[in-house]
């Protein structure tokens, strides 16, 4: 038994050996795409001077949610400013911004995949169930050892970890379409397309929805956990001032992580409320 | 109506439902085992049995049975929402059951509307764009589909509604937008599975009158699913009364009535007033058993229905009427023969039995 532990440990660091010797620029590419995507963001955002986007977000929050969210939305902003923590508090939301977009430019269309094909979501289940299982952190080591240190593992590690919330729900809802519904569009003469475009995805959207607000908070999470690897933002800010006991840092460090996080919890979840 | 174009043509149409399906076919139509057998044997569930029904262009064509009977499955193989086990389904002459996909889609979208008992109104969409969900997938540009949606809508009476949602609209409101989105895609033939089932008496009973006036104004033809006798009476044409999936008896009312084709039907008709459904051609006599003078007896209509002829005798003090058709008296109407219409029964000697 030892022995084949023994053996199956060395089989699996042989082939991460191989694909960092033979795979590299494969890695390399993969790596300059994240940080690109990655930068982008950031670039929009640290452009922006900060009060620009908390009125941008406070507004977003007045809109979506109502007056007294949107103004405390726009407040907590400033208070991350007045922390000290502005660039990491913009460097975390590009991080969950570019990590969740990737997540959901995969997991939208696998998931509306399984809601048609109910084998394809048999096959996926399993799968799901086992990445929402592992303790996430686990997702940082194959990363580094083929990413390298940085925002690209954060990143990689993130969209594995945020994608299962949106490919179940996306499932869920495109199958859970009312009987009655599906008859009467049967009964009206629908072809495949419109069945799908005016009564499936209508019914789908709310479920949709909560997929991708899951989906963002699991991502917000990780990106979190990624600080171990040099992602930058406020994970790292947390992982440097535990290392060195510097406690007031990470106090608000972790204040402004429970702002950032509420704000696009509340904002994701009404507008998954509305149509 | 006995003359007009066939529209729908149902023919010995079976629907079995379970995984041994077809070897239960295979037994009933070789051995001919009953829907219990086939339960107990081979664990299907038969839905409809040898169900053959004809639906004429301007007809409404009612079928009624008790819950579980077999209504819902009846008609939705009338659109093959639910293919047959066996038998065929003519719709203007052609089977559907052997369309492809694409003649299908158009047969339903222009020939067969139908009206749910859940109503089944889009939530995400306003009452006009509900009303015009039928045009909308048939590719009707936007201004043209409106524009029948809200003349649809104007017919039955929700103009002002076009713009609210459908949680906004009363029970009895929203099985209007129902029927209006049937009929604004002008489909020759309307199914309706219980459309009035959930909705409270009063509001019902006006439901059921506009729908009758508004089918038979608009020359629609109608099959129209109801558990309740007297729905099926004041709307149908025909009824047929559905047991275990088998049609039992088909005809109009007063055929229903006066005439119930088993024990069952008539424990069904048992309660039922026979004042508007009997007509004084079924309760008269030959003028030869009547002993006085028929001439000066006051005059009535053969399709006269018992109520009516009550309240002429009663107001003209006559012992009878006479029965008069293209100027010629048929037969005669006493208070005795009325009175037998009543419990339901015909005159002393039928006409019909001599004719
Ligand atoms: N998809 C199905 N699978 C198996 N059995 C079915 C299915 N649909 C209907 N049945 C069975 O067929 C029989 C007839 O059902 P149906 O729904 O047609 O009755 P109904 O007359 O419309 O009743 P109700 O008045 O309650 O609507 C019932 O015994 C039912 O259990
Ligand atoms: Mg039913």
């Amino acid at each position: 038994m030892e022995d084949f532990v023994d053996s199956f440990d060395r089989q699996v660091d042989d082939i991460l050996y191989w694909l960092t010797d033979n795979a590299a620029f494969l890695f390399d590419a993969a790596r300059y795409a994240l940080e690109g995507l990655y930068d982008g963001v950031l670039w929009a955002l640290i452009a922006a001077p900060f009060y620009a986007v908390a009125v941008v977000l406070g507004l977003a929050a007045w809109r979506m949610i109502g007056l007294v969210p949107g103004i405390v939305t726009a407040l907590a902003l400033a208070a991350c400013y007045a922390m000290g923590l502005w660039a990491e508090t913009m460097e975390t939301l590009a991080l969950v911004f570019a990590a969740s977009v990737i997540a959901l430019a995969i997991s939208l269309p696998v998931g509306i995949l399984a809601g048609f094909f109910p084998r394809l979501d048999r096959a996926l289940m399993p799968t799901l169930d086992l990445i929402q299982t592992m303790p996430p952190y686990i997702y940082l080591l194959p990363a580094i050892a083929l990413l390298g240190y940085g925002p690209a593992t954060a990143l990689a590690a993130t969209v594995i970890v945020a994608m299962p919330p949106a490919i179940r729900l996306t499932s869920l809802g495109i199958r859970e379409t009312p009987h009655e519904f599906v008859e009467l569009g049967q009964a009206s003469g629908v072809t495949n397309l419109q069945m799908f475009f005016k009564i499936r995805l209508p019914f789908a959207v709310p479920s949709i929805m909560a997929g991708i607000n899951q989906s963002l908070m699991m991502a917000f999470g990780m990106v979190v956990i990624a600080g171990i690897v040099g992602s930058g933002g406020l994970g790292e800010t947390i992982y440097g001032a535990i290392r060195t006991l510097d406690i007031s840092t990470s106090i608000n460090a972790s204040i402004a992580i429970v702002v950032l996080t509420m704000v696009l919890d509340r904002i994701t979840q009404s507008a998954a409320r509305k149509k | 109506m006995e003359n007009a174009e066939v529209l729908i043509d149902c023919q010995s149409v079976w629907k079995v439902f379970g995984d041994r399906n077809a070897e239960a076919i295979e037994a009933i139509t070789s051995q001919g085992l009953s829907k219990r057998d086939v339960l107990r044997d081979y664990g299907c569930v038969v839905g409809v049995s040898d169900a053959s029904l004809q639906v004429r262009r301007g007809e409404i064509f009612c079928i009624m049975g008790l819950s579980g009977s077999g209504k819902s499955t009846l008609i939705r193989l009338l659109n093959r929402l639910i293919e047959p086990s066996l038998g065929t389904v003519l719709v203007k002459g052609q089977d559907i059951s052997k369309m492809d996909a694409a003649a299908l889609r158009r047969t339903r979208a222009e020939h067969i509307g139908m009206v749910f008992q859940s109503v089944a109104l889009l939530p995400q969409r306003n009452v006009l764009e509900n009303a015009a969900f039928g045009l909308e997938v048939q590719g009707i540009p936007r201004d043209e589909r409106n524009r029948a949606a809200a003349a649809a809508l104007a017919k039955v009476g929700l103009s002002d509604w076009t713009k609210h949602y459908p949680s906004e609209l009363s029970g009895g409101m929203q099985q209007r937008v129902g029927l209006a989105r049937a009929l604004a895609a002008d489909p020759e033939i309307i199914l309706m599975d219980e459309p009035f089932s959930a909705l409270d008496p009063l509001i019902r009973r006006q439901l059921q009158d506009e729908f009758r006036q508004l089918t038979k104004e608009l020359g629609k033809s109608a099959v129209f699913i109801t558990h309740d006798l007297d729905e099926a009476i004041r709307i149908g044409d025909r009824i047929a009364i559905m047991k275990d999936g088998a049609l039992i008896q088909v005809g109009t009312a007063e055929d229903i009535v006066m005439d119930p084709a088993d024990q069952y039907v008539a424990d069904f008709v048992a309660g039922i007033s026979r004042l508007h459904l009997i007509k004084a051609h079924s309760v008269m006599v030959p003028v030869a058993d009547w002993d006085g003078p028929v001439d000066d007896l006051p005059r009535c209509d053969p399709e006269a229905d018992i109520d009516a002829l009550i309240a002429q005798i009663t107001e003209t003090s006559a012992d009878a009427l006479a029965v008069e058709e293209d100027g010629r008296v048929v037969g005669v109407v006493s208070v005795r023969n009325l009175l037998l219409g009543v419990r339901g029964e015909a005159g002393a000697d039928p006409i019909g039995a001599e004719a």
